[in-house]
């Protein structure tokens, strides 16, 4: 693993936020590298900043110093429509809460991140039908979200953070509304399909199981990493 | 201190100002529509009422006599041969001053302390101090002198001894003020004294009186039998005030289709309040599930629900009566002059604020929210305490509703079919089937929505791929949100091509009325009064007219109304322009040049039940005499009132000479405008007259059909404006309902641009389906309103014409207003924050 590239390199990150007069920094210069296929989980209490860093990773936001270099593209000085583009293309997202498209069936919201990076119809039915095999929904294609369970909701996001191969996976407390059967399972699935295709993972997460599933584990306190271990 | 469950609700509102703004907007503009629509017709009825009160003063009733009027020697008797001394005769007629037209007063002083006061108590400064005796003098010996209201002579900026010109009967007269009366209710506004004998010269109607005025003490039958008795025939004692009532209910029709159309756009404002409560109440589920495990019981629920509508109907209420006095004073200018044009002479400069037309506008807005806030209040008082309905749950409802709801709008529809079959003539049930009918049809427009968004979705697939799928999936997944605003946009926009329909179709019938009616070459006459009996000789003998048609319009009057007849002598090659309708113009034809047969308009037909072969009841200078009705033809007069007799009859049976326009047909190869030029200068020093070709007579015809149609563009207008607000409002509410679904869309790659064009192609979808959905109901409104209002409120027979072009004009303005209601919620959609999709709630 450490000879592979590296994915996503932060250098002096650091993210303030202003509530009136006050000034919250949420990030003070991290400093971290992930390499390709690296899985990392991402641990801290409540507003440690967790889902900070992984909204400046997925170029969701911009830091207010720093540098943030994912697969390759130095993400400062991006416009907004690149890094839209950016996202589009190199970042998968699994959420808490699923966040599927409640008015496409599950077939289409897979569909639709193979759409918006113009995957031809043809590749991307196979892709569509090749992923709900492997997240073992198939049959369920035609259903639309709001009659599937939640752990079914979350492996159709992973299916759909998956589609498009992203370079990143970004997960955020993606087994947070689970039961701890259900988010077992869902994050078995997670870990093989990230492994077999040799995806790089960063998980914000507080379970020390989600945490025992990554090659490593970074603690996030007063903004910044304050510990690491390796598994 | 308001309850913290209250504050709870109030302050979800005060958080979503624009939501708050658009209910509020969507309740005041109805209720300002209603009160203006109210008080401009109220504003003109008072006027006139109270000009009818001022001028009629103490009178109790009236003698009124045939188209000339009474003569003037049944007053003398009456007061010498019978002593009767509570009567004061009167002469009244229209002059013109300063393009403006003015009511002439011609009284007899000494008999006006019986009935008015007003006439007697004009004074010039100097006079104030000398005697009353200055002003009978004048009126007496100085021909020409008037006396006006002080506000009158300052609308003319006039001064006491001032001389001025007026134009009575065609004639240019000099007048001059010589003395002012107090009236600060504006009541004889626009109305100029003088005395009888001037008038009468003036209007050259010397000897006779519009009528006599009456005083009868309260239940004295001895005078009122006494004085009936002593009437001539052609005479007749009728009660002052039904002769007011019955002139004003004249224009009754009119004002109850100007306030149905103002409840239309309430209409229009109800579905978007309840679009605004509805979004109000789904988008709180969360915070009324805990407010519901925290104890709050249903009924709390429900009154904390309602009161929120109650307190933001009654403050918008408020805003929309003050919007609706402003909006009023410019409706009333419009609705003054079409009554004017149609009905009778009515002088309205401001308008008054009514009470009860307040009360009416401020119930009508609290109403309103209470109604549309009941169906969503207690939809929210069924959720389970902490279980707040889901999204899909509150989507899945919704669409279980529809079947349910669709039957419900087929049921109105019946009960509106069944109304308008029962309901005879009746026009308020007529309206009222109308309402029905919308509502029903309302009511099936969520079922079109379902299945046409699920006909469309896969062409949208084919042609803009899965986001354009997204957006017209999302119209029918939605329902619970864009149903209410397609119904919205859908009523309103079936209001504009019901209305487009029945005006261009009653225009073609007017136009081609004209064509078929307007026989003659050159059409002159005078407005009001008679045409001077040498000056039609003299255009008899014109070179290049060949020949012509006079008309005589006189009004005749008994206690059933008043009815127009119009007195024809005219060549038999001109008869084809009066269409009969159920007779044989072989037949019909001899009959009413040569016995007492009569044509009766189509409204008076239908008002009167009558047609070929009836018998009909006129008051005649003889007293009452019976007409055959040879046949019905074809009409658009206003007053249902039309006779058409010819002059032969008429000369029978009414004590008049008197021609008021003549039709000029020309020798082949003559120019109209050659004898319109000759016309002008014949007629220049002896009597105005007004002189037309027949191109220019049924443009000038059509042009004040345009103009009486101009308040219903400007209400339907307004319609619309209403529901393109509940587009906004419902576009605005969705996009929040929706924010995360499209931060998501923005984290996995969606631009601004996709996310925006998405919700773009959305409501034009919602457009397009509005405007699909307003095409049937808007051909059956203008069926009702051509085949049942317009024929119960003036009996017009009017030919229905569906024009291509209203229908596509009106789907294409729904998508357009639906694409530009669109566009604010599109760009705010294009900037939600992908962040918030990683946000938890």
């Amino acid at each position: 693993m450490s000879d592979a590239p590296l994915e996503i390199q932060l250098k002096g990150l650091s993210r303030r936020f202003h509530e009136g007069a006050r000034e919250h920094v949420v990030l003070d210069g991290v400093d971290l590298d992930i390499r390709r296929g690296e899985t990392v989980a991402l641990r801290g209490r409540s507003g440690s900043g967790k889902s900070t860093l992984l909204n400046l990773i997925a170029a969701i936001d911009a830091p207010d110093a720093g540098s943030v270099t994912v697969a390759g593209i130095d993400l400062t000085g991006l416009s907004e429509r690149e890094r839209t583009l950016f996202r589009r293309e190199h970042i998968g997202f699994v959420y808490q809460s699923f966040n599927l498209v409640p008015t496409l069936n599950v077939a289409d919201n897979v569909r639709l991140v193979l759409e918006l990076n113009k995957v031809p119809p043809s590749q991307a039915s196979t892709r569509i039908n090749e992923l709900l095999e492997s997240v073992g929904l198939a049959d369920r294609a035609d259903s639309y979200p709001d009659v599937l369970s939640g752990g079914e909701q979350q492996r159709i996001a992973i299916a759909r953070a998956l589609a498009h191969e992203p370079a990143v996976l970004l997960a955020d407390e993606p087994t947070g509304n689970l039961d701890d059967a259900t988010a077992g399972s869902v994050l078995g699935l997670l870990d093989t399909l990230v492994r077999d295709s040799g995806h790089t993972m960063l998980i914000a997460t507080h379970s020390q199981h989600v945490a025992s599933h990554c090659d490593r584990v970074l603690e996030l306190h007063n903004g910044r990493i304050a510990a690491t271990a390796a598994r | 201190m308001i309850p913290v469950t209250y504050r709870a609700s109030f302050s979800y509102l005060l958080r979503h100002p624009w939501q708050l703004a658009l209910s509020f907007i969507g309740i005041g503009v109805g209720v300002a529509v209603i009160v203006a629509v109210d008080l401009a017709n109220a504003s003109a009825r008072k006027a006139f009422l109270l000009s009818m009160d001022a001028i009629t003063g103490a009178a109790t009733h009236q003698i009124i006599g045939g188209p000339r009027g009474v003569p003037e020697d049944v007053y003398t008797r009456l007061r010498v041969e019978h002593g009767i001394v509570s009567i004061a005769p009167i002469i009244e007629g229209t002059i013109e001053s300063d393009n403006t037209s003015l009511t002439l007063l011609g009284i007899d002083l000494f008999a006006e302390q019986q009935v008015r006061s007003f006439t007697g108590e004009a004074r010039s400064d100097d006079q104030v101090a000398s005697s009353d005796e200055s002003l009978f003098t004048d009126f007496l010996i100085t021909p020409g002198v008037v006396t006006a209201s002080e506000r009158t002579a300052s609308q003319f900026g006039l001064r006491v001894g001032d001389r001025f010109e007026i134009t009575a009967d065609g004639r240019q007269q000099t007048a001059e003020l010589v003395a002012l009366f107090a009236d600060d209710s504006g009541a004889l506004d626009q109305v100029i004294v003088a005395d009888i004998a001037t008038v009468q010269e003036w209007l050259g109607r010397t000897g006779w009186l519009s009528r006599i005025d009456v005083r009868i003490p309260d239940g004295d039958d001895t005078a009122l039998v006494a004085l009936e008795s002593a009437l001539p025939d052609g005479t007749q004692l009728l009660s002052a005030s039904g002769r007011t009532r019955s002139t004003a209910e004249m224009s009754q029709a009119f004002m109850t289709n100007l306030s149905a159309m103002s409840l239309l756009a309430l209409l229009v404002g109800l579905f978007l309040i309840f679009n605004s409560v509805n979004f109000s109440v789904l988008q709180r589920r969360k915070l009324i599930g805990v407010l519901r495990a925290l104890g709050l019981t249903r009924r709390q629920l429900l009154s904390m629900i309602l009161v929120e509508a109650g307190v933001l109907g009654a403050l918008a209420a408020v805003v929309g009566v003050i919007l609706g006095i402003a909006l009023g004073e410019q409706l009333l200018d419009l609705v003054s002059r079409t009554i004017n044009n149609l009905y009778f002479r009515v002088s309205v400069s401001n308008v008054s604020i009514e009470t009860f037309s307040i009360v009416k506008g401020l119930i009508a807005g609290v109403g309103a929210a209470l109604v549309a806030a009941a169906f969503p209040a207690l939809e929210a008082t069924s959720y389970q305490p902490r279980l707040a309905l889901t999204r899909s749950s509150l989507e899945h409802r919704a669409r279980n509703a529809v079947p349910k709801v669709t039957l419900i709008g087929l049921v109105l529809m019946v009960a509106a079919a069944v109304l308008i079959l029962v309901s005879g003539n009746n026009l308020v049930a007529g309206l009222a089937a109308v309402f029905l009918l919308i509502l029903g049809f309302a009511l099936c427009v969520p079922l079109f929505v379902k299945f046409s968004s699920a006909l469309i979705a896969p062409l949208a697939d084919r042609l803009g791929g899965i986001s354009m799928r997204m957006a017209v999936a999302g119209v029918a997944s939605s329902l619970s949100r864009t149903g209410v605003a397609i119904v919205a946009l859908a009523v309103a926009v079936s209001a504009t091509i019901g209305v487009s329909i029945m005006v261009d179709s009653f225009r073609g019938s007017v136009s081609e009325w004209l064509e078929q009616t307007l026989q003659a070459d050159v059409y002159t006459g005078v407005q009001r009064g008679a045409m001077d009996a040498a000056l039609i000789q003299a255009i008899r003998n014109l070179d290049g007219v060949e020949d012509l048609s006079t008309r005589k319009r006189a009004w005749i009057e008994d206690a059933n109304g008043r009815t127009q007849l119009r007195v024809f002598d005219m060549p038999p090659e001109s008869y084809v322009g009066a269409e009969l309708l159920d007779a044989d113009p072989a037949e019909a034809w001899p009959a009413w040049e040569a016995n007492d047969a009569v044509f009766v308009s189509e409204p008076y037909a239908y008002q009167n039940d009558v047609g070929a072969g009836s018998t009909i009841t006129l008051p005649t200078d003889h007293g009452p005499r019976s007409f055959a009705v040879a046949a019905r033809f074809q009409s658009y007069d206003i007053n249902a009132s039309g006779i058409m007799m010819s002059r032969a009859t008429y000369a029978r049976h009414y004590d008049d000479d008197s021609v008021d326009s003549l039709g000029l047909y020309l020798v082949e190869g003559v120019e109209a405008d050659t004898i319109v030029a000759a016309l002008e200068t014949l007629t220049e020093n002896w009597q105005r007259l007004y002189i037309v070709s027949n191109a220019s007579l049924r443009q000038a015809s059509l042009r004040i059909f345009d103009q009486t149609f101009v308040i219903t563009d400007i209400l339907y207008w307004l319609t619309l404006a209403v529901a393109f607000i509940g587009i906004l409002s419902a576009m605005l509410a969705l996009q929040l309902e929706r924010a995360r679904e499209f931060a998501t869309l923005r984290a996995l790659g969606m631009t601004p641009t996709q996310v925006g064009g998405m919700i773009t192609a959305q409501t034009g979808v919602i457009g397009l389906l509005s405007g699909l959905a307003s095409v049937p109901l808007g051909i059956v409104m203008a069926w009702v309103l051509i085949k049942v209002i317009n024929r119960r409120a003036f009996g017009w027979q009017i030919d229905m014409n569906i024009s291509v072009d209203i229908l596509a004009v009106s789907v294409g303005f729904a998508i357009g207003a639906a694409l530009l209601a669109g566009l604010y919620p599109a760009w705010r959609a294009g900037q939600a924050q992908p962040a918030i999709a990683m946000r938890e709630e």
